[in-house]
């Protein structure tokens, strides 16, 4: 009886590694498979186009998808976008069953998104084991591209358009700091990667700078936040708000209001919507200026708005625009290198040679040799004023 | 002082939405025994009915009526489209079953909650939806009011206070006071006897079903009044009041009423009081917190406060 436990225990684990051992192998065979680029080229969006953030992912679809429209044909590709849903409240679950979804689909030579940080730091170890190369147009966690206290949750075919939190979290501290000249400031978490780390962020800063700071940590599903408001000291300047669903941004401050007490509400990158979060006085910094201010993007923005009528031009759209113009002007490159064919490790290697003139967030774009970031990017910090529009103040 | 006061009615205003939510779970397990786990959803589609309403009455910033009247006829916009809908489910997802085994309603209750989520979402999209009263005369309903000690009790929350109980007191009247509500409570305690003695099943459910579904659409524009609604919202909302009504015991009245109340407060209490120097900070960990009090009533009390214990013919 022992002898056939032990013996099916052997069975079992010699299995296990086969089967793993088969996964790496096919994997390794997928990335140099080569590809006809005549051929119609998949490309995902794994994104959250439904549940609380559903804003952000329908807001970034419709720009990836009007960068293929107009962009691709001039590249000389026939490139057909497909949305990968994952939910901010389902956890990284979806990221990775998308993940085996897209490596086992030939035609995905590149993937944008995901576009939450968690869902990167959950499924990019699988991309990059295809040599998928995929890049977010949102997800600004630190540790994603740079090793911070021995944690790295990236990988090297993880590319982002938009600059992470490592660059936030200061900004945001030293605006409020040098800015706003704050003395106390209550940081808020949801318990989720997103604003943990970008909370930490902020906090780090602003002790330094020997500011009391008060951390205050509520469920993400959170929807009454008038329990919080409570705890926030009347005497505090800002209540650092690092959601991702802005409409509780402005819930927030609306019920800081009503409790009487005189703290701003200061939003990330997360909570930049001028159509939810609009409480003026209130405070949000995002990864890309309005560029409805850039002279460049005229046609840009005319072009979309003639796809999209009645929608107004958000912060999270035109960097998943950009997103889309790096991944196919990559494809584009690898297609010409290999005369008409191929693979994924090929498209992954032309990634980082990419450089756009006309960049859509302003000036041009280029990688940063350091890190797969974007090379002298910055955040920039919006006052919302008493019409809801957004200005920018630093 | 003024904490323990803000809290409270915190707690207060929280309480009375999970009550309504959790009296529709409560009436229709009280009649058909059925967990009716599409009611977070059908209060989910009272958020978008009353956000619907409020936009044809010209938003909150410019009312074409009172503001009174705005917030009295979402209200009774979003308890008809409910009742309606919950009639239509009723019809139509659980009808076909009643004599099936009781799992099947069960799975069924889960399919029509799916489908009214990703209904709703394919027809108004992701996006939330804010009924946003504080552009009304630049917030008067937030800034104004009640006030207690140091603190201002909110035109809106009153509101919400109010029309809660106000509805709370009619459905009791109507529950105890009526033939109809009579034919329930008959039909509640046997169904087979009552449709002996000539009570009309059908009418019976189809009315608690009216009743359950209206109270949610009412609890939908309650809570959206103060908080974005998205079609997500159902699940929590939902998952809330069933817990209440269990906790009060689900299928008495003022069980579910008392349920919410004391889950709303536990909420606003623990997430105001229990600091974490030591221990789990309440902020935190106030799930943890309530549903640990809630196990441990569970324990001693199977059949939640004012529940009826299940006694069998032996």
């Amino acid at each position: 009886m022992k002898k056939a436990f032990v013996l099916a225990l052997a069975v079992l684990a010699t299995s296990v590694v086969a089967a793993s051992a088969q996964g790496s192998q096919t994997a390794a065979a997928r990335s140099l498979a080569n590809f006809n680029c005549s051929k119609t080229i998949t490309l995902p969006f794994v994104t959250p186009l439904t549940g609380g953030a559903g804003f952000l992912g329908a807001e970034q679809m419709s720009w990836a998808k009007y960068a293929v429209k107009t962009l691709a044909p001039g590249l000389g590709l026939k490139v057909k976008l497909v949305g990968g849903d994952t939910p901010v409240e389902q956890g990284p679950a979806p990221a990775q069953t998308l993940a085996q979804k897209y490596i086992g689909t030939p035609s995905v030579l590149a993937l944008l998104g995901p576009s939450t940080s968690g869902a990167v730091a959950a499924s990019t170890k699988a991309y990059y084991a295809a040599k998928l190369a995929h890049i977010s147009p949102s997800a600004t966690r630190t540790t994603l591209t740079k090793t911070v206290g021995g944690t790295f949750e990236g990988s090297p075919s993880f590319f982002r358009d938009v600059p992470g939190d490592y660059i936030q979290g200061p900004s945001d501290a030293n605006f409020m700091v040098n800015n706003l000249h704050v003395k106390k400031v209550v940081i808020m978490d949801f318990q989720e990667p997103y604003s943990l780390g970008l909370a930490s962020a902020v906090d780090t800063t602003l002790k330094a700078k020997g500011v009391s700071t008060i951390r205050l940590s509520a469920p993400n599903t959170t929807t009454d936040y008038s329990a919080y408001v409570t705890k926030v000291p009347s005497d505090a300047d800002i209540v650092f708000f690092p959601t991702q669903k802005p409409g509780d941004a402005q819930t927030f401050a609306q019920q800081l209001i009503e409790q009487g007490k005189k703290a701003k509400v200061f939003g990330g990158d997360g909570s930049n919507d001028a159509s939810q979060f609009k409480q003026p006085g209130s405070y949000v910094s995002n990864f890309a200026p309005d560029i409805t201010g850039i002279p460049a993007d005229a046609q840009i923005i005319a072009g979309w708005k003639k796809d999209n009528p009645g929608k107004a031009v958000g912060s999270f759209g035109p960097p998943a625009y950009g997103a889309a113009q790096i991944a196919m002007t990559a494809i584009s490159k690898a297609c010409k290198a290999g005369g008409g064919s191929t693979n994924r490790a090929a498209v992954f290697h032309t990634f980082k040679k990419v450089a756009i003139k006309n960049w859509i967030l302003g000036g041009s774009f280029k990688w940063s040799t350091k890190s797969n970031d974007p090379l002298n990017a910055k955040f920039y910090i919006f006052q919302i004023q008493s019409n809801g529009s957004y200005k920018l103040v630093g | 002082m003024d904490q323990f006061i803000q809290l409270t009615v915190d707690g207060l205003t929280l309480g009375s939405v999970y009550a309504l939510i959790a009296l529709g779970y409560t009436l229709v397990y009280g009649v058909l025994k059925l967990l009716n786990f599409a009611h977070g959803d059908v209060f989910m589609v009272g958020t978008f009915a009353g956000f619907g309403v409020l936009q044809v009455l010209g938003g909150p910033a410019n009312p074409k009526v009172p503001i009174w009247l705005v917030i009295m006829l979402v209200t009774l916009a979003a308890m008809a489209v409910c009742a309606a809908l919950g009639v239509a489910i009723e019809r139509f997802a659980y009808r076909p079953l009643r004599d099936a085994p009781r799992i099947a309603p069960l799975i069924s209750a889960l399919g029509v909650s799916f489908f009214l989520a990703n209904s709703m979402q394919l027809l108004f999209g992701a996006t939330p939806r804010n009924y946003d009263l504080f552009q009304y005369h630049e917030g008067t309903l937030y800034l104004r009011g009640l006030h207690i000690g140091g603190v201002t009790v909110p035109l809106l929350r009153i509101i919400t206070i109010v029309a809660a109980f106000v509805l709370m007191v009619i459905l009791w009247f109507l529950v105890n006071k009526t033939r109809t509500g009579k034919a329930m409570r008959a039909t509640s305690f046997d169904r087979e006897a009552a449709a002996m003695m000539g009570i009309d099943i059908d009418r019976v459910i189809v009315f608690t079903f009216i009743l359950g579904s209206a109270l949610a659409g009412a609890a939908g524009v309650m809570f959206s009044l103060r908080v974005p609604t998205n079609v997500s919202i159902g699940f929590i909302a939902g998952l809330k009041g069933f817990i209440a009504a269990v906790i009060g015991g689900i299928g008495s009245i003022p069980g579910a009423m008392a349920g919410g109340l004391i889950l709303g407060f536990l909420e606003s209490y623990i997430q105001g009081y229990v600091h974490g120097a030591h221990i789990p900070d309440g902020t935190q960990w106030s799930d943890l917190y309530v549903f640990s009090v809630l196990i441990v009533l569970m324990l001693f009390r199977h059949q939640g406060l004012l529940g009826r214990p299940d006694i069998r013919k032996v």
